[in-house]
């Protein structure tokens, strides 16, 4: 009798989880597009609110005093400033949107995306946290030159306003090239050979810095090489066979081998130990003030910037370009939120307050450039500043423009293929192979289809 | 029985007849509605947590895995039958997750396992101040929980203010990414990490086990001439075998779930290691990178059962819960 009675509750125990399984079953079964999957489109988009005029900004540590000017200059809106990791390349903060998502609420008001690369899941499908910026705030995309603003233009809408140009310009430490009796290269194939020279005549010096996340950007998007290439929004280009690869590849594989780049990073914290024997590299041209000035702490008159370099056989210079930061609004948000927003979004990236007294880059609004310009020139830190500031305003026009950001985040991959095996002693060779099939699975992961040709 | 008790015995059924009614049936029906209502009080705190953090999430586990993705041209979501886990298996960063814990336990589970058995011995075998304070000694490293414990290894494994400098220099060794990036070093800084986290509060675990063995057992041992090598090898791990099993299948479940760890050292490494390195973290990027949540749904499920499998074996081989049984 007892058995029967413990069999018998053991069914219906069984049953009721039975049932529960299978009405959670039944109710995944049910989809088609009004489930609560985070992320979905497919899914009720949230109502936008309006806190009534109080807003929070997300900006990475050297946004900070951009944030405090707008809040020292707007004294009557509320502004909470939040501080984010600024590391280039990390997916700490897509993580952190998705589950926004999940949660349907928790967005920032506005942000500044650590990494350009975040303009592609911040403006996606999935995620679509990025507002429509063409119609809000059309007198501020007039004063941007189209090609700067270009990584916002996401199929024919503003998605994101661009803080600073940041072209790569050729860094040399006119110094040391001085007391050596070097020229500075024209070409990238000079550059290639005389950091070798330099390394064997002078160990210990560096030519380049390759462990960075914006290190594929300032070899590989120099030389047109294709990891980026978008064909629509499902397809992409990678073809590290490509010439324009494999001249990179053998530019960077020379340097390797002939001991004349640094393993670390520009970021890494032993960089600035490094960074005092850099005697030539391509760079972004906000390396002068943030990086060699604030960051690296080298003397005054040392450091000089001159016109991207060339490929051998090319008419013209070719260069890369490093981040440059992107302003980002919640699509999330309406009314005297989204208008004290919009306020925030237009001080970031226009008032002369920030962008001029401020800034260490070159603003990527043109208006304010020219005052950027000469308050930079009379601080006279540069070797060189004529040709140094002649070069920046020209950098940007060498960029190439088939170059995408994508949901596969090539900084992100080089670190932690290139960057990670050189580190740990394996031949450039060898990380390139792994940097390849990494970039194409990942890319696939993404939902991409790969093309090898466009 | 005497002819007094007998009477007593027989008042007593009489009295106890005359308050309960005219049988004894209904007196053994309260009373076991008694046991049965203090077993569910019990037991209920047990089960409310089980369904709210075991048995519901699992089944929205299942449920989410039997969904299709949405994607920038099919936001749609469906029935997608079994494709979540297909997605999962044939995932090119997989197997690789595999590999990469199963590199971590391999140099791990052992050393933790002696060291726990081992260390636990020694105390036990210590009685009087000295064992208590060694037990205490070894037990510190394991109060330093999660991010304080991780703060610690950054601190010993950055080259440029580590006590062991010389040990990270004689490797060749000069900044952190190097030191976490060379060669097997992950595996061995991942093993040395959990070990310390753990190790002291297993010792505490497996000890009171050893403190529950009669005192009889191993004096008859000592008396039949065992020393203390042999009293520990053939009358102290035996018994204690069932508390040995139990610290492998906890270590290993916590082993398979790393998370933190790998997490953080690619932070300090200034993301030179994978963002997947275990599978946990697979599972965070397939529903946080890839905006993929039936995979990750799909994912944990197969953790699941991987964990679940493994922990019934060694239940089952163990003995773990032998003496219910008894």
């Amino acid at each position: 009798m007892k058995t029967t009675d413990i069999k018998s509750r053991t069914r219906t125990t069984l049953g009721l989880v039975g049932a529960s399984l299978a009405v959670l079953i039944a109710s995944a079964c049910g989809g088609g597009g009004g489930g609560g999957l985070p992320g979905q489109a497919g899914a009720s988009a949230p109502a936008q609110t309006d806190s009534g005029g109080a807003i929070t900004v997300w900006v990475d540590p050297p946004r900070v005093p951009a944030a405090e000017a707008f809040k020292k200059a707007n004294p009557d809106i509320e502004t909470t400033i939040n501080q984010i990791d600024g590391t280039v390349g990390s997916k700490a903060l897509s993580q952190q949107f998705a589950q926004f998502n999940q949660a349907k609420q928790g967005w920032p008001d506005a942000i500044f995306f650590p990494s350009n690369d975040d303009i592609a899941w911040a403006s996606g499908a999935q995620i679509n946290y990025a507002a429509d910026l063409t119609s809000q705030v059309p007198d501020l995309i007039k004063g941007y030159d189209p090609a700067v603003l270009a990584p916002c233009n996401i199929d024919g809408k503003i998605r994101c306003l661009r803080n600073d140009a940041a072209p790569d310009v050729f860094w040399y430490n006119q110094k040391f090239f001085s007391a050596n009796g070097y020229t500075p290269p024209k070409t990238w194939e000079e550059y290639g050979t005389l950091a070798v020279k330099i390394a064997a005549e002078h160990p210990g010096k560096v030519s380049a810095f390759l462990g960075d996340a914006y290190a594929p950007d300032r070899y590989l998007w120099a030389s047109g090489c294709p990891t980026n290439q978008r064909l629509s929004e499902t397809s992409v280009m990678i073809n590290l066979d490509d010439a324009k690869c494999q001249r990179a590849k053998k530019l960077v594989g020379e340097m390797v081998t002939g001991k004349a780049a640094s393993n670390l990073g520009i970021f890494d914290a032993d960089a600035a130990k490094a960074g005092k024997d850099l005697v030539m590299s391509p760079g972004a041209l906000w390396w002068g003030d943030y990086l060699f000035n604030q960051t690296w702490k080298i003397d005054a008159g040392t450091m000089t910037a001159t016109t991207p370099l060339t490929w051998q056989g090319e008419s013209q210079p070719s260069t890369g370009n490093e981040g440059g930061g992107l302003w980002g609004v919640s699509s999330h948000i309406t009314g005297k939120q989204l208008e004290n927003t919009l306020k925030f979004a237009t001080f970031v990236v226009s008032d002369p307050r920030w962008q001029v007294e401020l800034s260490t880059g070159l603003p990527a609004y043109g208006p304010v450039q020219d005052d950027w310009i000469a308050k930079q020139k009379a601080s006279k830190y540069f070797a060189d500043n004529d040709a140094t500031f002649a070069a920046f305003k020209q950098a940007a026009t060498y960029v190439p423009g088939d170059h995408a950001y994508t949901l596969y985040n090539t900084g992100g991959i080089w670190t932690e293929t290139v960057a990670k095996d050189l580190v740990a002693g394996k031949s450039f060779d060898e990380a390139w192979t792994t940097f390849g099939s990494e970039l194409n699975n990942q890319a696939k992961s993404q939902g991409y289809e790969v093309k090898t040709t466009p | 029985m005497t002819v007094a008790s007998s009477a007593r015995t027989d008042s007593a059924t009489a009295a106890d007849a005359a308050v309960a009614g005219p049988s004894r049936r209904p007196s053994r029906r309260t009373s076991r509605r008694v046991e049965a209502v203090g077993a569910w009080t019990l037991c209920a705190p047990y089960v409310v947590l089980l369904l709210i953090a075991g048995i519901v999430p699992i089944g929205y586990a299942f449920a989410t895995a039997l969904q299709t993705p949405p994607t920038p041209l099919n936001p749609a979501v469906g029935f997608g039958g079994l494709k979540s886990f297909e997605t999962v298996v044939t995932d090119f960063r997989f197997l690789r997750t595999f590999g990469n814990i199963a590199s971590v336990l391999v140099i791990w589970l052992p050393i933790m396992m002696i060291g726990i058995v081992g260390l636990a011995l020694l105390v036990h075998a210590s009685p009087g101040r000295f064992g208590n304070v060694m037990r205490f000694v070894y037990y510190l490293p394991g109060a330093l929980a999660g991010v304080a414990n991780f703060v610690l290894w950054v601190y010993l494994l950055n080259p440029s203010s580590s006590p062991i400098r010389a040990f990270w220099s004689a490797l060749g060794l000069t900044d952190i990414k190097s030191v976490v990036v060379s060669g097997n070093n992950l595996s061995f800084i991942l093993a040395a990490m959990l070990f310390f986290q753990g190790v002291g509060t297993w010792i505490v675990i497996v000890n009171g086990g050893l403190n529950g063995i009669d005192e009889a057992v191993l004096e008859a041992a000592e008396i039949d001439g065992a020393g203390p090598w042999r009293v520990a090898w053939d009358v102290k791990l035996p018994i204690i075998r069932p508390w040995i099993g139990y610290a492998a299948l906890m270590n290993l479940a916590y082993g398979f779930q790393l998370f933190l760890e790998p997490q953080l050292l690619d932070q300090v490494a200034s993301n030179a290691l994978p963002d997947q390195y275990s599978p946990s973290q697979l599972g965070y990027a397939f529903a946080f990178s890839n905006y993929n949540f039936p995979a990750a749904a799909a994912m944990s499920l197969i953790l699941l059962a991987i964990t679940l499998g493994i922990g019934l074996i060694i239940v089952f081989k163990s003995g773990l819960f032998s003496e219910e049984t008894h």
